[in-house]
């Protein structure tokens, strides 16, 4: 518990970087809200569509809690502080552990709080009537992004440079993932590429499938390879394998 | 208290510490020595369970480091490279640490009042001077109340009065029973609180003694002034001794002691003026330890 309660102390006494996080996210997701629900009478589907369309616009959160977990690991090496955390807690295990957990934590709660926000910015236009599938789109939301902090966490403690784990997520979500696919898309006829991270994490985060609308069940949007337990499954073998990458890192090399 | 067994440490090709060997016995002050880059740092790290050994081991308190429950209460260190998060205040720095080993919260300011740091301690670390950081170090090391404290160049950036309250600080610390490991390469800085040191060169050990036995080592001639330098000479000549210069009736006698050399005085009735030991300085010494390795 005091190793979690001394990750959450770090984050908590670093305010510049976490309220720019915590700041960015919020003015996207209050920003974003806003201007789906104003836009509300133009969805096809009426204003049940229109409420998942507005917990859809935390698909971004992900992008903070990514960069939130790498973070809460690179900052340490950045800054040197890792030595003073090594000598405090020599286990490493334990330290990469609890920065895990702290980045899962952290990253639901930022994601969780993102939430209300759309939702009150949206309440201004919109009738928040809850249905089952919101629920369920809303806690997929936050799970998602709960994992992509540990993700960070884990890619954050496999590199330990921060620049160079933010500069390989970017290029990897931005740039070589979706190259990749296209590519195996164009040359093979396999479903290889559904299974990369940031098609798993779209998975995931399908509003499409979330609301029943009118007479039947809206089966529309992105064909996808795999149902959402399977994209779950998926994204948390991802979370687990760069924890696992990153613990070992972590344990193998010497202290700069 | 500290066991360092056979270490080696490679980074590529090159050896930082060679299959060094020490101990670092309890309620003593001991100096650890060495030039820049002769593998000081890299040696404490990896008794700290920073660093992994190529090869050899290291103990603390009878136990690898990584094995130590509650190591900080047991074990205190500043490292060289301690560094702070810019945008943490000294408190908050503080209070990271203590929430991590587990120590309360009034340890803090206790540690804060002890190195002068209260007032600085609530702004930013980054605006803080070499000094103030050195003292930031230091109050981490103490929080938990521990029984040994290493110290990597404690005194680098201090000014002379913080280096005298470093001192002071040691010396009290020793006398409360606690064991205080402390590198430097300045030997003045340790000459004066060491009981012993250890003295490394290119990651090699070079010597271990008590700081009063490598005084002793490096104390060279006797000079001895006489009104009967002739005499003196022969005297002294005849027992087996070597005279190296001599001027205006002042002797140096090598080979010898002062007690030996008054004793011959008394026997044979010369009277002499002046009789001392010169002193060489633990730098003279250490550089003569040290001056052997690097001309190979």
């Amino acid at each position: 518990m005091r190793l979690l309660y001394g990750e959450l102390l770090k984050i908590r006494t670093a305010p510049r970087t976490s309220l720019g996080l915590v700041l960015g996210l919020f003015l996207l997701v209050g920003l974003g809200s806003g201007a789906t629900a104003y836009d509300a009478d133009s969805t096809p589907f009426g204003r049940e569509l229109a409420l998942a369309d507005v917990i859809g616009v935390l698909s971004i959160a992900p992008v903070f809690t990514l960069i939130l977990g790498i973070l809460v690991v690179t900052w340490e090496y950045r800054h040197g502080t890792i030595t003073q955390t090594f000598l405090a807690i020599p286990r490493r295990e334990r330290v990469i552990g609890a920065k895990d957990a702290v980045s899962f934590l952290a990253g639901a709660a930022l994601t969780a709080a993102a939430l209300v926000l759309a939702l009150i910015v949206a309440s201004f236009w919109i009738s928040l009537d809850f249905e089952r599938g919101h629920w369920e789109l809303a806690g997929r939301m936050v799970f998602a992004a709960a994992l992509w902090g540990v993700l960070g966490a884990g890619l954050g403690a496999l590199v330990q440079s921060q620049v160079g784990a933010i500069v390989t997520s970017f290029v990897w979500f931005l740039v070589a993932e979706p190259l990749l696919g296209a590519t195996i898309d164009a040359l093979t006829d396999t479903r290889i590429p559904d299974y990369f991270p940031g098609n798993v994490l779209d998975r995931l985060q399908n509003t499409s499938s979330a609301v029943e609308v009118g007479s039947g069940a809206i089966t529309t949007g992105p064909d996808y390879a795999f149902g959402l337990w399977a994209a779950a499954f998926v994204a948390i073998a991802y979370a687990a394998l760069f924890a696992v990458l990153g613990l070992v890192s972590a344990l193998k090399r010497d202290v700069p | 208290m500290i066991e360092v067994d056979r270490l080696t440490k490679r980074y590529g090709k090159t050896v930082a510490v060679d299959d060094l060997s020490f101990r670092v016995t309890p309620r003593r002050i001991t100096g650890f020595l060495g030039p820049n880059g002769a593998g000081k740092t890299t040696t404490l790290k990896a008794v700290l369970g920073l660093v992994h050994p190529t090869s050899g081991t290291t103990t603390v308190l009878g136990k690898p480091y990584r094995e130590l429950d509650d190591p900080l209460r047991r074990v205190g260190a500043v490292l060289e490279t301690s560094r702070y998060h810019p945008g943490r205040s000294g408190r908050n720095h503080l209070r990271v640490v203590a929430a991590q080993a587990g120590i309360p919260n009034a340890r803090v300011e206790e540690v804060l009042k002890l190195v002068a740091m209260q007032e600085p301690a609530k702004r930013r670390v980054g605006g803080y001077s070499m000094g103030m950081r050195q003292r930031l170090g230091i109050a981490t090391a103490l929080l938990g109340e521990p029984e040994l404290l290493v110290l990597d160049e404690p005194a680098n950036g201090l000014d002379p009065a913080g280096i005298r309250w470093l001192r002071d600080l040691l010396r009290s610390l020793a006398s409360q029973g606690r064991t205080v490991l402390i590198s430097s390469h300045v030997l003045a800085e340790v000459e004066q609180i060491a009981d012993e040191v250890v003295i490394i060169h290119r990651g090699r050990f070079v010597a271990q003694s008590t700081t009063h036995d490598l005084a002793e080592r490096a104390a060279g001639a006797v000079r001895v002034r006489s009104p009967d330098p002739a005499r003196l000479r022969e005297v002294l000549a005849t027992n087996g001794m070597r005279i190296a210069e001599s001027d205006e009736g002042t002797l140096t006698v090598s080979e010898g002691t002062a007690a030996r050399v008054g004793e011959l005085a008394a026997a044979n009735g010369i009277v002499l003026h002046e009789l001392m030991t010169e002193r060489a300085t633990l730098e003279e010494a250490f550089l003569e330890l040290t001056a052997g390795e690097t001309t190979e």
